[in-house]
């Protein structure tokens, strides 16, 4: 059993990492993007999908992340490895600066105060227009290849994977979902939530800080609506919600399905698609709010290493 | 303050809004009794509990436990000096399995957390359903889970909010030689109970509360011949 998951695990990789090789560009392109959204699906399921606190604003992370990114390449002229690395940095820095009066926050004053922190950080990148280029934004030199960037994504959606593994394999994710479960108990059974929250906080703004980078250097231009789109949360949440919240593989299950099938709706319902995007939203939160994995779960008394 | 008793209350009061909770209550808890604490709906009781556990935050007074003030802890810091509670409406963790329900709260390494909670699981009857949702048990099994759990983190001082509402009869024996065992342990055991029988089974000393305040303490046999305790409880 150990030893087929392992040789599965190694043929994934195998396969992605030689598939470039083979396919045409748009299949890589396509790909790149799947592992964008794994990551970024990850990163909401670690803070909400484990602990309960719903962010609408995690996005913010990622245009942090944007932004830190495209001002080291273009102002200091950095490698945008490194840059979006202190990218990932920057997002948890704001996540430390937000999560720790906001996460003493409940249910929907949670929700809705995130959602301000992301106008409150577009507003602001809008204003400093020195340093962000305002409105119109800031340009990258165009890049001859997207294969280093397909790397470092699809690293980036591993890593995500790895310690959402890691942390729903180890104590620290039982606990983070027993605030979840009952928040008053589990402080009242000696569990330090409030630490606990903002731990898991932090990984889960890094996350989307590192990806952000990748993903400014991958568009060669951004601008504030185009980086801090509410969008870009939703579509995080739906597809965690999809694939099962709290899950290991729930969030890489609803990125790859729901990417394939936007994908598919795009090409041929040009103006439809959304709507048919919405009904699925609608669809899933009323007949499986656990999500596939959350529904399969229970079904056949899977383990919580799904 | 002195150094004999586990848990001293004093002058503690909480108000909600225009709502006195809680007013001027004193009580001293000697280690190693089980002591009760009853007294008509809406009277404090659970909030005296939450007050104590840091759940709540007093607006006056003091709370010590051996010897130290713990009225500005956060809860789990209350928790990890050694107080343990059940809640009155269940706190269980509904979708972790019975197992992972008494794991979570342990502190202890996981070799012997996972013993100890398999031994407490057998204890409440529970073995065979470790591995179920906790949110899909009866309403009497989770109790009996949340009762595990408290013992799972081996409090010196445990507080029971209605153990007792919810489980069968067979049950309930089991429940209150449990309990004793936690005296004869030497552990301290303050239990809030509607069921007088109960109260009179287990307690030694018993306070009474009444629209915030304390009316009166003692053994179960004077408390219970106090006129005003009768009035409280019965009218008059």
């Amino acid at each position: 059993m150990k030893w087929g998951a392992a040789v599965i695990v190694v043929a994934i990789l195998t396969g992605l990492g030689i598939m470039p090789f083979y396919v045409s560009n748009y299949v890589v392109t396509f790909t790149l993007q799947i592992f964008m959204w794994i990551a970024l699906a990850e990163s909401w399921n670690l803070i909400s999908g484990l602990t309960g606190y719903v962010s609408f604003g995690h996005v913010a992370f990622f245009g942090t992340g944007a932004y830190t990114a495209a001002i080291l390449i273009t102002k200091l002229g950095w490698h945008w490895l490194p840059a979006s690395l202190v990218g990932s940095v920057t997002a948890a820095i704001l996540a430390l600066i937000i999560g720790y009066p906001c996460l003493r926050l409940k249910g929907p004053y949670f929700a809705i105060s995130m959602l301000g922190l992301n106008e409150v950080v577009r507003a602001l990148v809008s204003y400093f227009d020195r340093l962000t280029g305002g409105g119109s934004g800031i340009t990258l030199s165009p890049m001859n290849t997207i294969l280093p960037l397909y790397y470092a994504m699809g690293g980036v959606a591993l890593a995500g994977l790895v310690i959402t593994y890691w942390t729903i394999t180890s104590r620290f994710g039982l606990r983070l979902l027993s605030i979840r479960e009952n928040e008053v108990a589990a402080e009242a059974m000696g569990i330090p939530t409030a630490a606990l929250k903002l731990y898991a906080f932090l990984i889960s703004a890094a996350l989307p800080g590192i990806v952000g980078g990748f993903y400014a250097r991958y568009v060669s231009h951004i601008e504030p609506l185009g980086t801090f789109p509410l969008i870009t949360t939703i579509t995080m949440i739906v597809m965690c919600l999809f694939g099962g919240r709290g899950t290991i593989f729930g969030p890489v299950l609803g990125a790859t399905l729901l990417s394939l099938f936007q994908e598919w709706a795009w090409s041929r319902f040009l103006y439809f698609h959304e709507a048919i995007f919405g009904a699925i939203i609608v669809l899933v939160i009323l007949l499986m709010p656990r999500g596939i994995l959350g529904v399969l779960q229970q079904r056949f008394r899977l383990p919580r290493v799904v | 303050m002195p150094s004999d008793l586990i848990l001293e209350v004093r002058g503690v009061s909480k108000r909600f809004g225009g709502v006195t909770a809680v007013q001027n209550c004193s009580l001293a808890v000697e280690p190693g009794k089980i002591v009760a604490l009853v007294g008509p709906n809406g009277s404090g009781k659970t909030t005296l509990f939450n007050l104590i556990t840091g759940v709540e935050r007093l607006d006056e007074g003091e709370i010590y436990f051996k010897g130290d003030r713990i009225d500005h802890l956060p809860p789990h810091k209350i928790a990890r000096r050694g107080i343990g509670r059940t809640f009155q409406l269940i706190r269980v963790f509904p979708e972790l399995t019975a197992l992972e329900n008494l794991l979570v709260v342990a502190r202890q390494d996981w070799e012997p957390a996972y013993r100890r909670a398999l031994e407490l699981l057998t204890f409440v009857k529970l073995d065979q359903l470790r591995g179920e949702f906790a949110g899909n048990l009866s309403y009497g099994q989770q109790r009996l889970l949340e009762f595990a759990r408290v013992l799972m983190i081996d409090p010196d001082l445990v507080l029971l909010d209605e153990p007792a509402a919810g489980i069968n009869r067979s049950l309930l024996n089991d429940l209150l030689n449990a309990i004793r065992d936690l005296r004869a342990g030497g552990k301290t055991v303050l239990i809030v109970e509607h069921d007088m029988k109960v109260v009179m089974d287990l307690s030694e000393k018993i306070f009474v509360l009444d629209h915030g305040e304390k009316l009166t303490e003692g053994t179960p046999e004077t408390v219970l011949k106090d006129e005003r305790v009768l009035e409280a409880y019965f009218g008059r």
